[in-house]
């Protein structure tokens, strides 16, 4: 895939230059590219100081860093503990077989990623399933279809 | 100087030295796969705990790691009390299922009583014990080529990228100290290939052996004051050249004196 | 706005009251996460365009109230019209024309909107008349679903930063240190280590710098109370910090919160902006000789972090991983100088404590757990939300008299407390008291705060496999037993689950299970077979069902399960297109069937029937 790297100076200019910025760079990046690319890991590398190395090991460490792009829907299904005794298992195979994908997995079309989460924090209205951002609660079997379609 | 008990006996040692130290002195065997005196510990194997109480404990007892515990002065030290036995061969049975081929692992678990894990083996994966002796040496080196990638039981050492290292030098000093030998690289018609990165290995000038790579010669000269040309000649040829040194130096001793 | 001066504080928080009393009448409107998700914010354009049409635009500013999260999210959007407390519930954008002319104009109340009593189906018109609420004690949410969290003068007039100023002109670090020891406040992240304590040893320690950290990488899955506070009353979380940091001599303070709260990272920059610019935060604060910043550290997704020295790593940009404690973190943390690291409920309670004093602190909960608890009381329980309730408390009131009893009045079989590090409580020990001392005692933990109720339709080897997958998944993967221990005990209950399992695995289990306690290197390892431990405890019968007869009782783990459908099916196919495998058979009006080669017993079937006329046997 092709990026305009330009937009990798503004996200670094708006931090220090130390390693207690790494992982708020990555993030930004995350944001600006809805994945971590492997030219923006090298660049951070260089303008932080760090090895390429600590770098590495701290995208793959954390969970919310990707280093595979990601489809125009990125849809996550919470399986935090509310979540999970409310049926999630279950929305995620639906989800599953009407995308034709695992979790974690990008459907050919570029056009959804499914994901688990492990809490999101809003497990009053259990289950969630979170579609670019938007929480949406007490999911039932019934509306998984409709969520594909929510913008 | 401090005096601590181990297994009954007491002994010297210094002030914030580590326990594991102490107990290497005293030629007691416990085991370990994840020190390595050149880097810092990690406390990461858990082999090499042990069960530390003091008489004002009153009979509670604490488990620690012997390589990153400092002793203190009145510290009794049990290395092989029941309770660190039974977590030793219970981690053996753990790293068995991790890696089953690996013969360091077999018999260190064998000391142990283990001879066949309980647990489900990793058949075909990754088998590396994850001790971190090699990114720990890298890094204290300064090159940082490899690392540890991802998290959990999927973590894995790999240089950043999945891709041949940069800063790799090709000074084998992973593969070298892995205790279970598990870095693969290939050293055949005057290359070495480790991590996926190929180097051109320099060629000994008396027999054609080879030596080291340019890159960690290149590396030595400049940053460790090793003139570049030491490497042009094997150990082997270092020897020849140094007795033969040797005796042009006894000759000269010998045509002064005369 | 300049605040240099405590003169200039009080000068604003009088405006603030004129204006209260000026405006008694407000529509307040939740805009936490929960409400938002179910559409709070075109609410809140609704009572804008609405105030404006009645002439109301001037004011709207002081009648409308974006606030934070009162907890009660399964019911939102909420509105609540103010003085009258009056609540109304699931408030959609076309309620909101009745709702200003009738109960905000007029005093009158909309029925169809209010509460409905689960319990005998009455309308509950007040607030504070639900039992939901009736039976809390609101001292950390104290502000929480009251004022409009992104503003500043809104704190300002709830008495904000009054206790700043107290212990910047009225105390030495030594008495702050004193007052909150006194006050018996214990670490609300779980580990209820004594907060007074943990400064006075960090403050008599001689280092170049001292740290504040706040820790809000709340990753208990289960738990959001710590979201909801920095959400709803983020300036009651920078004053407890500003008030830690004088106390123990610290100039740099981080709140660590987790990226999968935005709201609450947005509200954070926003307080810690407004304080910049007035002069709370910065050099000279108030005019004292106290300079103090604070930065945000975005978590990005490591349950790990939560510990204290893979959080310090994870501040300094590195690896989450943590490391060997033989020197604690208070004694050398973020960069190895001397740090407090205290959890968010536990900052938000300090201003109240030194407003009031440690005694009227004391007076409430136990002799040895002060004061109250946030927590979340989610899972199969009737009202679900965010609670604060006295320690002491049994979990039976939780759970019956605020949380109204299990959900379709099933029978209550557990409930999860502490998170991955916690455990299960059954039936017979509903009558304990929450505390931090007897939670431990039956071998689970206070936690940071999580409350899941199950009933008898959980299965409890799969939720002690549910947590054991949780921790595999978020294993740092540094030390051994941790890494392989969890992974192995995983493995286990999988096979259990798919009836594979052999009496020798519990005892296989048992004894992995006490190494990994004894060998890991910290609390994720030490603490992530409790769920496993407590289960087995309590709910022996069940793994012996699964081992011997190959059964579920619960119904739950998919190879142990049948579905079938019963002969009160009414043909109405709505399990057909549900069913992701196509097993499902029938004609319009006749009785359906399950072809059982096909079924994956994925139980979308059984979720879509509204005849239950699916059995799980």
């Amino acid at each position: 895939m092709k990026h305009n790297f330009e937009n990798l100076h503004t996200i670094f200019d708006n931090h220090p230059k130390s390693q207690e910025s790494l992982i708020a760079i990555l993030q930004d990046i995350q944001k600006e590219y809805q994945y971590l690319p492997c030219e923006a890991l090298e660049e951070t590398s260089k303008f932080l100081d760090v090895p390429l190395s600590t770098v590495f090991s701290v995208s793959t460490f954390y969970n919310s860093f990707s280093l595979t792009a990601k489809g125009e829907k990125i849809i996550k299904v919470c399986t935090g503990t509310a979540c999970h005794i409310r049926g999630a298992k279950l929305l995620q195979e639906q989800l599953e077989n009407h995308l034709h994908i695992k979790a974690g997995e990008t459907t050919e079309d570029m056009k959804f990623t499914l994901e688990v989460v492990a809490c999101v924090g809003a497990c009053a209205m259990a289950p969630v399933v979170v579609v670019d951002d938007k929480y949406h609660g007490s999911v039932k079997v019934s509306k998984v279809k409709k969520l594909l379609k929510a913008k | 100087m401090i005096h601590i008990t181990i297994n009954g006996k007491v002994v010297q040692a210094q002030e914030g030295e580590m326990l594991l130290t102490v107990i290497r002195r005293e030629q007691i065997d416990i085991p370990t796969l994840c020190h390595h005196e050149a880097v810092e510990p990690s406390g990461a194997c858990r082999l090499c705990m042990v069960e530390i109480t003091k008489p004002e404990w009153d009979g509670w007892c604490d488990y620690v790691t012997s390589c990153l515990y400092p002793a203190a002065d009145g510290l009794i030290v049990n290395t092989h009390a029941p309770k660190v036995n039974e977590l030793r061969s219970s981690i053996l049975d753990l790293y068995l299922a991790r890696h089953p081929k690996s013969p360091e692992i077999r018999q260190l678990a064998a000391e142990y009583g283990v001879l066949k894990t309980q647990f489900e083996e990793i058949v075909d994966g990754n088998n590396c014990i994850l001790c971190g002796i090699c990114t720990r040496i890298c890094d204290t080196m300064g090159f940082h080529a490899i690392s540890m990638v991802g998290r959990g039981h999927g973590k894995e050492v790999a240089p950043p990228l999945n891709m041949a290292p940069e800063a790799c030098v090709g000074c084998l000093s992973c593969a070298k100290n892995c205790p279970t030998n598990y870095i693969e690289y290939n050293m055949s018609n005057g290359r070495l290939t480790i991590w996926e990165k190929d180097f051109e290995m320099i060629a000994c000038k008396e027999c054609g052996k080879t030596t080291v790579t340019k890159e960690f010669a290149e590396y030595l000269s400049k940053n460790r004051d090793i003139p570049y040309d030491y490497f042009e000649k094997c150990d082997e040829c270092h020897r020849k050249e140094l007795a033969t040194t040797m005796g042009r130096i006894s000759n000269w001793d010998r045509e002064a004196r005369s | 706005m300049q605040i240099s001066n405590v003169k200039e504080l009080n000068k604003i928080k009088k405006e603030c009251l004129a204006t209260q009393k000026e405006h008694p009448k407000k529509v307040l409107v939740c805009c936490g996460t929960g409400c938002i998700a179910n559409g709070a914010l075109k609410i809140v354009d609704s009572v804008r365009d609405g105030l404006a049409k009645r002439k109301l635009k001037d004011v709207s500013v002081e009648i409308l109230k974006e606030t934070g999260c009162h907890g009660f999210c399964e019911l939102g959007p909420l509105v609540i019209i103010e003085p009258q407390e009056t609540f109304y519930t699931k408030v959609k954008p076309k309620h909101v024309d009745d709702i200003l002319d009738k109960s905000f104009l007029k005093n009158e109340v909309i029925e169809p909107l209010l509460f409905t009593n689960p319990i005998d189906g009455s309308k509950i018109t007040k607030y504070n008349d639900i039992s939901f609420f009736k039976h809390q004690q609101r001292i950390a949410l104290r502000n929480l679903g009251k004022i409009a969290p992104h503003e500043i003068r809104e704190y300002i007039g709830v008495d904000g930063y009054q206790a700043l100023a107290k212990v910047l002109f009225k105390m030495s670090p030594d008495e702050i240190v004193d007052e909150i020891s006194n006050s018996g406040l214990r670490g609300r992240g779980g580990g209820g280590f004594s907060t007074g304590r943990k400064w006075k040893i960090c403050k008599n320690i001689k280092a170049d710098k001292h740290y504040v950290i706040c820790n809000g990488d709340e990753g208990d899955p289960g738990a959001f109370m710590d979201r909801s506070i920095m959400e709803g009353d983020p300036h009651g979380v920078l004053e407890g910090m500003m008030i830690a940091a004088y106390a123990i001599g610290a100039k740099e303070g981080y709140i660590y919160v987790r990226e999968e709260y935005p709201l609450a990272v947005r509200h954070l920059e926003k307080a810690i902006l407004d304080c910049e610019r007035s002069g709370l935060l910065g050099e000279n604060i108030l005019g004292s000789d106290f300079s103090f910043t604070i930065k945000i550290a975005r978590g990005a997704g490591a349950f790990v972090c939560g510990e204290s020295s893979a959080l310090m790593k994870s501040v300094a940009g590195e690896v989450g991983e943590p490391r060997a404690k033989y020197i604690r973190s208070v004694v050398k943390g973020l960069y190895d100088q001397p740090t407090v690291l205290n959890n968010v409920e536990t900052l938000v309670n300090v201003p109240t404590i030194i407003r009031n004093g440690a005694d009227w602190y004391k007076s409430i909960g136990t002799p040895k757990s002060t004061g109250t608890k946030v927590f979340s009381l989610v899972g199969k329980v009737r009202n679900t939300g965010l609670i604060e309730v006295p320690m002491g408390i049994t979990l039976r009131e939780i759970i019956y008299d605020i949380g109204g009893g299990i959900l379709d009045d099933r029978p209550f079989k557990a409930v999860q407390t502490g998170g991955p590090s916690g455990g299960c409580i059954p039936e017979a020990m509903l009558d304990l008291p929450v505390d931090f001392d007897s939670l431990t005692e039956v071998g689970s933990m206070m936690g940071s705060g999580g409350l899941i109720v199950m009933d008898d339709k959980t299965c409890m080897v799969d939720v002690a496999k549910y947590f054991l997958a949780f921790l595999v998944e978020e294993s740092c993967g540094k030390c051994t037993p941790c890494r392989e221990g969890l992974y192995q005990l995983h493995k286990l209950l999988e096979k259990i689950c798919a009836g594979k399992g052999e009496m020798s695995d519990i005892e296989k289990m048992e004894r992995l299970s006490e190494n990994v306690i004894i060998g890991s290197l910290c609390g994720l390892g030490k603490s992530g077979p409790n769920p496993l431990m407590s289960t087995l405890k309590y709910f022996k019968d069940e793994y012996i069902a699964h081992i011997k007869d190959k059964k579920c009782p619960a119904g739950v783990c998919p190879e142990l399960i049948t579905y079938k459908i019963l002969d009160n099916c009414t043909g109405c196919m709505a399990c057909i297109p549900a069913c992701g495998y196509d097993a499902i058979t029938g004609k319009k009006k006749e009785i359906h069937v399950i072809a059982q080669d096909k079924c994956t017993k994925c139980g979308a079937c059984y979720a879509v029937c509204n005849f239950e006329a699916i059995l799980v046997s």
